[in-house]
């Protein structure tokens, strides 16, 4: 699996051999791949680019490498790019980092469909198995490592991941897809792409799956489990207004179950529901491409702590608009302007009210200086304005809404220099600053009272929570080698955290009891955190239809906590990275395909690492190697079988600190029309 | 040199010979389907079928041999996304009265800029000098690697304009 000059090219010239004209005024990734023969994103600075010129560094998952992986979700599939961790915590929930600094809830990642937020805002995470997208209807996965806040804003530190769908108004696929497989699991699914006269077309999709949870040998409490099950539905409409002009409707919802890794490290069984609505108008203008849209994500979940279940509710509100033109042959701008709406009321203990708006204005130059040399500066300046409505609860400390008066003012930037010396040859050098606000609820609107025979702890939000700064600066050079269809490429990358976010523990209250108040734990910026690394990746194909990849990917972690803080107290606030942080992982892919079969393999490799126990104490890990595969025959009127597996080298498996790793296996039937 | 050798070098030779035309004419047809595709990206672009007229000097060899390569790349019609490419064969000093054509490709030495400016023709070449120096509008090469080159003069002698995802992908000069 990988990125993919190659297969990505091919696949799509096979499938829309017979592309509509490219006549919209959103990017037709696939014109505009076909013609170049590579992919397309938009993700490195706004503006469409080549992903051999992108001033980032990043990996595209295809289409053809989705497939060919064999794998049911997400996480599973961006493990195999190079540099990304995985905590698998079970048959469906996930924590997917990139270079270190993953852990339960991992806040470092942005998560887009198609642009849109689809990473749960309130506590800065992903559950993937929410998002409400099917494998068959992602034209390609775009990894970006390191920060983007100047282009994608708040929460995109440690990378981000935009997934891009196929177009409603340029491609056409039709697939409905049957999996069963050992571990109770059983899925279906259906993406039809559809036409209304000229001028209207949607994307309809639709899944649903269900799966036994990994069986418990770790001792978890069994009310923390549940079988994972999920629901999803979206909608995604295209309206050609007129010649430029066309309007972009899309709605999303999903339904459900997992088996939850918090950030405390303990397992919730939790179920969400989510819902999206978005709407935007992009226009090719005498001014250039113009886009204007707004969106709604909500959110309904309900976790468990201990006993007690935790309801969440979360909606926010982004409207932005930007514009991108070209002046000259050599210089591309991007302006934009966004503000959000982020507003959720305190749960359990209700009673409050905490929401935000940020306005935000960023730019981005791109300067073609010679045919070989290009920069790229980008700057993103976001003011955030917090609020604080209501009661709160008795015994508490922090009990004026005057403390959430507060407003947050930072600057990202994206700075890139790219050389291009011969057709072969990139060399790319970056610097970038990101940053990771603290979500609605490390300001408060988690408000949780624990009654034990011997104790009472709340947890209250800390409103003068500091943003992580996450500054990366990294050197990358990619070099093509036509005479043995491959490319290589290596980075060598240093990253420095200041500020990080650690967790409120029971075993270093942040508020001793009172007369009048209970023991309370918050979160706490707990010092700054360093980390270097380099990564080595290469791929290619041979005659025959063979096809191989391979990656290696060290990092280096070193955590500065605050004069007197020991790396065992940052263990209980989850936040001892530099002993969380697998200092390698790699990935060795091999396949070969033809007219009428497909066959691949992976192996994945992640080193000794340390988890923490639910008790905030250190538990080694053991390196480990897991094996994946899949094949599959192609019959007449694109109907296929396929036969994959994951975690095939034993049947269970210590991945990380909790449930052991499951085989599964699983026979897939798609048919395509 | 022993005999294995000579024959070894005298049969690598043959090889070389007979694989270069086929190379030539493939990459040939490489750089008329991106020129195709690309024209897709002309504000009111073409769909559907275009005749392409594949513009050549007579007295210059080279030009015949490359309007033949095209014309036979192209053969009863060629797919580029959105448009089918047909070839018709245009002498140089026929462009200022051609019609029906949609697009000129121009063959390497040949300069048909004020016919084709008169006549709004949008015209495309292989060599990317035709593009810098203003003798074409747009020049395309796939190896090693697509490269598109537009001029913003002559493209706008002709009236042509490029839709802004476009441009911001190509080199303009």
């Amino acid at each position: 699996m990988k990125k993919t000059l190659f297969a990505a090219a091919s696949v799509g010239a096979c499938l829309f051999a017979a592309a509509p004209a490219a006549n919209a005024q959103s990017v037709y990734y696939g014109a505009l791949e076909q013609m170049f023969g590579e992919p397309v994103t938009t993700s490195a600075t706004g503006s469409p680019q080549r992903s051999t010129e992108v001033p980032v560094n990043m990996d595209i998952i295809s289409a053809a490498d989705i497939k060919r992986s064999g794998a049911t979700d997400l996480p599973t599939i961006l493990s195999r790019v190079a540099g990304v961790d995985l905590l698998q915590a079970g048959a469906a929930g996930a924590d997917v980092g990139i270079r270190g600094y993953n852990q339960g809830m991992s806040p470092r990642l942005l998560v887009l469909i198609n642009g849109r937020q689809v990473y749960l805002d309130h506590y800065g995470y992903t559950a993937w198995a929410t998002l409400p997208v099917q494998l068959e209807e992602i034209r390609q996965i775009e990894v970006v490592k390191g920060p983007n806040s100047a282009l994608f804003g708040f929460n995109a530190v440690s990378g981000v991941v935009n997934i891009i769908t196929y177009s409603p108004q340029y491609d056409d696929i039709k697939v409905a897809t049957v999996r069963a497989g050992t571990g109770g699991h059983a899925e279906a699914s259906l993406v039809d792409t559809f036409h209304l006269g000229n001028r209207f077309s949607g994307r309809f999709s639709a899944g649903a799956a269900q799966m036994d949870e990994w069986k418990n040998t770790a001792g978890v409490a069994a009310y923390s489990l549940q079988d994972p099950a999920r629901v999803s539905a979206n909608l995604d409409t295209v309206t050609q207004l007129n010649a430029k002009t066309e309007l972009r409707v899309e709605g999303s919802w999903s339904n459900v179950l997992v088996s939850d890794l918090n950030s405390g490290n303990s397992y919730s069984p939790t179920k969400y529901v989510t819902s999206s609505i978005k709407a935007g108008v992009a226009s090719d203008t005498r001014f250039g491409a113009a886009e204007v849209s707004a969106y709604q994500n909500k959110l309904s979940a309900k976790s468990r702590a201990g006993d007690q279940a935790i309801p969440y509710d979360n909606k926010i509100t982004v409207v932005s608009a930007r514009d991108l033109f070209k002046l000259g042959a050599k210089h591309t701008f991007r302006v934009g302007a966004e503000y959000r709406h982020n507003q959720s009321h305190t749960q359990p203990i209700t009673g409050g009210t905490i929401s935000y708006d940020v306005l935000a204005v960023s730019g981005m130059w791109n300067w073609a200086v010679t045919d070989q040399l290009t920069t790229t500066v980008a700057v993103r300046h976001d003011t955030l304005d917090l609020e604080r409505k209501g009661t709160f609860p008795t015994q508490y400390v922090l009990t004026d809404n005057a403390n959430w008066d507060r407003t947050i003012k930072e600057t990202s930037y994206n700075l890139g220099v790219v050389y291009r010396p011969s057709n072969f040859d990139t060399l790319r050098l970056t610097a970038a600053r990101g940053v990771q606000v603290p979500t609605l609820v490390d300001l408060g609107s988690t408000q949780l009272k624990v009654v034990t025979p011997s104790f009472t702890l709340g947890i209250v939000g800390n409103p003068f929570l500091k943003p992580a700064i996450v500054t990366n600066y990294e050197l990358g050079y990619d070099r093509v080698l036509p005479s043995l269809n491959a490319k290589l490429g290596v980075a060598v990358f240093a990253q420095k955290t200041v500020d990080i976010k650690g967790q409120p523990t029971l075993r270093a209250p942040d508020y001793l009891p009172t007369a009048t108040t209970i023991m309370l734990a918050s979160f706490r910026n707990v010092g700054d955190s360093k980390m270097k690394g380099v990564e080595l990746k290469a791929s290619g194909q041979f005659a025959g239809g063979y096809h191989w990849s391979g990656d290696y990917t060290w990092t280096d972690v070193d955590d500065e906590p605050p004069a007197g803080v020991t790396l065992a107290s940052l263990a209980t606030r989850s936040a001892a990275f530099s002993k969380t942080t697998p200092a390698y992982r790699g990935n060795v892919a091999f396949g070969r395909e033809n007219q009428k079969w497909s066959v691949d393999g992976f192996l994945h490799y992640v080193s000794d690492f340390d988890g923490y126990s639910s008790a905030g104490t250190f538990v080694p890990v053991k390196g480990y190697v897991t094996l994946a595969g899949r094949i599959a025959r192609q019959f007449d009127k694109d109907f296929t079988v396929a036969l994959s597996g994951q975690n095939l080298l034993k049947a269970r498996q210590t991945q990380m600190v909790g449930l052991e790793a499951e085989r599964r296996v699983y026979l897939t039937l798609s048919k395509s029309w | 040199m022993s005999n294995r050798n000579n024959r070894s070098a005298v049969a690598l030779c043959a090889l070389v010979l007979a694989a270069a035309p086929l190379s030539a004419r493939a990459d040939m047809a490489k750089d008329v389907q991106i020129a195709g595709r690309a024209l897709t990206f002309l504000e009111n672009g073409p769909t559907g079928k275009i005749v392409l007229g594949v513009v050549f000097d007579p007295s210059k060899p080279a030009s015949v041999a490359e309007k033949n390569a095209v014309v036979a790349a192209i053969g009863g019609g060629m797919s580029a996304g959105a448009v089918t490419l047909m070839a018709r064969p245009v002498e140089a000093s026929a462009v200022p009265g051609l019609s029906g054509v949609g697009a000129l490709y121009v063959t390497t030495g040949v300069n048909v800029a004020a016919a084709a400016k008169a006549k709004k023709l949008i015209t495309i070449g292989s060599d990317t000098a035709c593009a810098t120096s203003g003798a074409c509008v747009m020049s395309v090469s796939s190896e090693p690697k697509v490269e598109i080159v537009v001029n913003r003069a002559a493209a706008a002698a002709v009236g042509a304009v490029f839709k802004a995802a476009f441009r911001m992908m190509i080199r303009e000069v």
